[in-house]
């Protein structure tokens, strides 16, 4: 048997004795377990909530009756975002997000009902999820699990007769490290089976699920390099515990909330109340289509006039009301688009500051990598929000058409009692009109948003494991 | 007293302690200035509300003017609400990230209005807040732990323990005398920050004090969980380990179990259900006869139903009519969903009485009126100020009073206190 192997099996030995330890990892695997259930009831529950809602909301609008466009345009549609099969694994920001939306024509309105708005406060604590428990809490017993490896043996000169006796520094340090390696991959090992179980789903990408088991790898393997590492430094075994929970408290617990909240000062984002009131301005300056005599509405009747080769707007073959309403329809909507992307830019903004404390904390890292990859990041809520904007602009663009097209110009202006009649168009146009369909990222898009942080996770490891070759040639050295 | 400052001297001397001390101290004066930046910027974008209002309504007013149409007034004025944080704030955001602290309303139905949010980014709210709430009840245990797990295990792995125990005012009043200095150490360093800024943002005394014994009954648990684990004469690091690992379970594990637990036994009917009945009321309105409507409107609005019947052309107050028992046809909806939320806010409490960590959250987030609660409060608020705004567009609507520029002068507005 060779020397590794011997150190290997000496620590799981020692580990094993270790009754609190043992009871510890037991635990772990149970919390595993119950966050890859609760997470996936959760997933399933809200995909199937969400879906119901959707048809619902899907067949009540095609069941309504003869109607003007303009009445289904305030009618309007409502819309469920859903949710990827990985956000069994990590649901990211969709608890922190409105799932539904109304979309109706001349007005953006705001994702609503979020869970973290409905669930109990307990919710701000922290979500059990495999992704929480692979962040957070696993790299915590690892450290219970190692931060005595080499310490404990400089404390009791153990280390120093074992380098005396000839045994290769490189040697030990490796059979420590596979040993805690090894308790790594059990502590994993749950949460990646429910992952696996995730995988088998028909409607997941392969490409994401290996970037994710690739970058939970790599980060459990960071943190055992890194317990190894810091045990193989400080002298005494209490000092690298401490030292170690200090590392893990910093990186997992205070730096991702420093960088937020240096975040949120440094980035404003403005609130809707601003936006709104500045969209309200920008259009004033286009034009008020409500004043007659406003240059750039009365520019706009004449081109329409021009194309007919007609004088009068009763003359045209079409309903001017209608083509009014789509070109007011065009103004607001593209003032809309230019507000969100502002809005979505400093939002981008804010992440890429985040990002950057990646540097200094590679629980930060893994979390973005983790999200992106899952597509249940802020991106993935930025799909969900730009999709329903398109699909709110051509439905509110179809009705407007249609009453351009099938409501007389004669018939929208007229009052007498029959008026209402005439005005309407049939219901079967209601069931022509194609439902809001979610088109989910694929694969490859999902791992390229992920493939910097997971970058960043690596070369974490890599830092690590050249820092533990520099302290492995001085072990034992100093007193 | 002699005795006391030898004591501090010898910790003085201590290079893991100080530097803990000195640590936890920054980090509550860092968190106190976040939250108070974070406040700051809040009452700004609600102090720059009129400025942006006044130019809305002006051009809302221009176009009005020459109309004099109430409707049209009533259908396009938006009206600025509020939520002022409270001077506690500050201390624990807690829900004003993702619930809006600034909404505005129409005097249209108000159920399609109340669940808006604002912007936000989602992943800086998942992370959550660096506030001193958070740096009492997740940070403050830990350094608990670092100054308090090797107490007398220390002495005894240095080999003093049997000699310190068999001196005059020795023994346990020694370890005493060494804890409460810890204590007193630890719970300055948070108080003291705290009680600067609160008399910064103009905290009364009471809430201050409140506070300052939050935060020593909290450290207090930490202590006695400390002395708990010592009796055990376990070594150092062994007690280090247990506490940490107590920490994991008492701060991270447990409360998100509970929040799984609660979801799943006190269910919520969706929101999402109250929109979709709502707009499927309000609509139908375009479809079925309009004096039907108003006969239901007059039913709960006795007052207005002298008003002139409905002519051959479009009214609103038929409009607002419908939408108003749009409103109330779900009532029912809205009362059980609120309920919903009450109850789960009350089984968080009942995991408070059992979790200190999660006990001195929601406490903290009480008296900064930043829970749940503070934010039913406001939709409240909300809706009161919304029945004024019905009222008054209302007397002008079923009066058929002309709404010139000087009536939007005398509006309602919202008052962020009642």
């Amino acid at each position: 048997m060779s020397v590794v192997t011997l150190v290997a099996r000496d620590e799981l030995r020692m580990m094993v004795r270790n009754r609190v330890a043992m009871i510890g990892l037991a635990l772990l695997m149970l919390l595993t377990l119950t966050a890859v259930l609760s997470a996936w009831m959760y997933q399933r529950g809200v995909s199937e909530l969400r879906a119901r809602h959707a048809h619902a909301a899907e067949s009540t609008f095609d069941a309504q009756p003869d109607r003007h466009p303009h009445r289904m345009v305030h009618y309007g549609s409502f819309i469920f975002r859903p949710l990827g099969p990985l956000a069994a694994f990590d649901p990211g920001v969709d608890a922190f997000t409105g799932s539904s939306m109304f979309l109706e024509g001349h007005r953006q309105n705001t994702a609503n009902f979020g869970d973290v708005r409905q669930s109990s406060p307990l919710i701000r604590f922290g979500q059990l999820t495999p992704a929480f428990i692979l962040q957070a809490v696993a790299p915590l017993l690892l450290v219970f699990l190692g931060y005595g490896s080499l310490a404990r043996e400089t404390e009791r000169g153990t280390l120093r007769m074992l380098i005396l006796q000839g045994v290769a520094r490189g040697k030990i340090v490796t059979g420590k490290l596979l040993a805690l390696g090894l308790v790594a991959l059990i502590a994993g090992m749950p949460a990646m089976i429910g992952l696996a179980a995730i995988a088998v789903r028909q409607d997941t990408p392969a490409l994401p699920v290996l970037t994710i088991a690739a970058g939970y790898a790599a980060y459990l393997a960071l943190w055992a390099v890194l317990i190894v590492l810091i045990s193989a430094w400080v002298r005494r075994s209490r000092d690298a515990l401490l030292v170690l929970v200090a590392i893990w408290a910093v990186s997992t617990i205070l730096l991702p909330r420093a960088a937020a909240g240096l975040a949120d000062a440094e980035i404003p984002l403005a609130n809707r109340l601003q936006t709104d009131v500045a969209i309200g301005r920008d259009l004033r300056a286009i034009g008020d289509s409500h004043n007659p005599d406003d240059p750039h509405f009365a520019a706009f009747k004449r081109s329409v006039l021009d194309r007919y080769g007609v004088s009068r707007i009763e003359d045209l073959p079409i309903n001017y009301k209608g083509v009014v309403a789509l070109e007011g329809e065009r103004l607001t909507s593209s003032l809309f688009d230019h507000y969100a992307a502002k809005s979505f830019a400093a939002q981008a903004r804010q992440n890429a500051m985040v990002d950057l404390a990646g540097l200094l904390s590679p629980a930060i890292a893994l979390r973005a990598m983790s999200m992106a990859a899952a597509g249940t990041d802020l991106d993935g809520h930025r799909r969900f929000l730009e999709q329903a904007e398109a699909y709110r602009y051509a439905l509110v663009q179809r009705l407007n058409s249609m009453q351009a097209q099938d409501v007389s110009y004669l018939d929208d202006m007229a009052t007498d009692p029959g008026a209402d009649r005439r005005k309407r168009v049939s219901a079967a146009n209601w069931q022509e009109i194609p439902d809001f369909r979610f088109a989910a990222p694929d694969g490859a898009t999902l791992t390229a948003a992920a493939l910097p942080s997971l970058i960043m996770v690596l070369a974490w490891l890599a830092v690590a494991l050249a820092m533990l070759a520099l302290v492995t040639r001085k072990l034992g050295l100093r007193r | 007293m002699n005795l006391w400052a030898h004591e501090f001297r010898l910790l003085m001397r201590q290079r893991l302690p100080m530097a803990a001390l000195a640590l936890l101290t920054i980090l509550t004066v860092a968190s106190l200035a976040l939250g108070i930046a974070e406040v700051s910027r809040q009452r700004d974008a609600i102090s720059a509300i009129p400025a942006a209002q006044s130019q809305d309504i002006a051009a809302v007013a221009d176009y009005i003017d020459s109309t004099k149409d109430a409707g049209s007034a009533a259908y396009y004025s938006y009206h600025p609400t509020w939520d002022s944080p409270s001077p506690l704030a500050f201390a624990a955001l807690g829900m004003r990230d993702v619930s809006p602290y600034i909404l505005r309303v129409r005097a249209l139905g108000l159920e399609a209005q109340i669940y808006d949010g604002d912007t936000f980014n989602p992943e800086l709210a998942l992370t959550g807040h660096l506030d001193f709430a958070f740096v009492l009840v997740f940070l403050a245990p830990l350094f608990v732990i670092a100054l308090f797990h090797d107490i007398v295990s220390g002495e005894r792995e240095a080999g003093r323990q049997r000699m310190l125990e068999a001196l005059p005012h020795g023994g346990t009043a020694l370890w005493q005398r060494r804890g409460a200095l810890r204590l007193i150490l630890l719970w300055a360093g948070l108080a003291l920050p705290f009680v600067v800024a609160a008399g910064l943002e103009g905290v009364s005394v009471g809430p201050i004090l409140a506070i300052g014994a939050l935060i020593a009954a909290y450290l207090l648990f930490w202590v006695g969980l400390a002395a708990l684990v010592s009796r055990f004469r376990r070594s150092s690091v062994a007690n280090a380990a247990i506490l940490a690992a107590a920490w994991l379970l008492l701060v991270l594990v447990l409360p998100t179990l509970a929040n799984v637990a609660i979801n799943a036994t006190v269910p919520v009917h969706q929101g999402a259900e109250i929109a979709l009945a709502h707009r499927e009321e309000v609509n139908r309105a375009w479809d079925i006869p309009r004096e039907d409507t108003m006969r239901r409107f007059y039913a709960h609005h006795p007052e207005w139903s002298g008003s002139a019947p409905l002519g051959p052309d479009f009214h609103y107050k038929w409009y607002l009519a419908f939408h108003q028992n749009g409103d109330e046809s779900v009532a029912p909806q809205v009362h059980a969903y609120r309920a919903g939320l009450e109850s789960r806010e009350a089984a968080a409490r009942t995991v408070g009485i059992l979790l200190p960590s999660v006990g001195a959250q929601m406490l903290l987030t009480q008296m900064a009126n930043t829970d749940l609660s503070a934010q039913l409060r406001y939709q409240d608020r909300i809706r009161a100020f919304h029945k004024r705004l019905r009222t008054f567009y209302y007397g002008y609507l079923f009066n058929d009073l002309p709404f010139g520029r000087k009536d939007f002068d005398r509006v309602p507005e919202f008052d962020s206190r009642t």
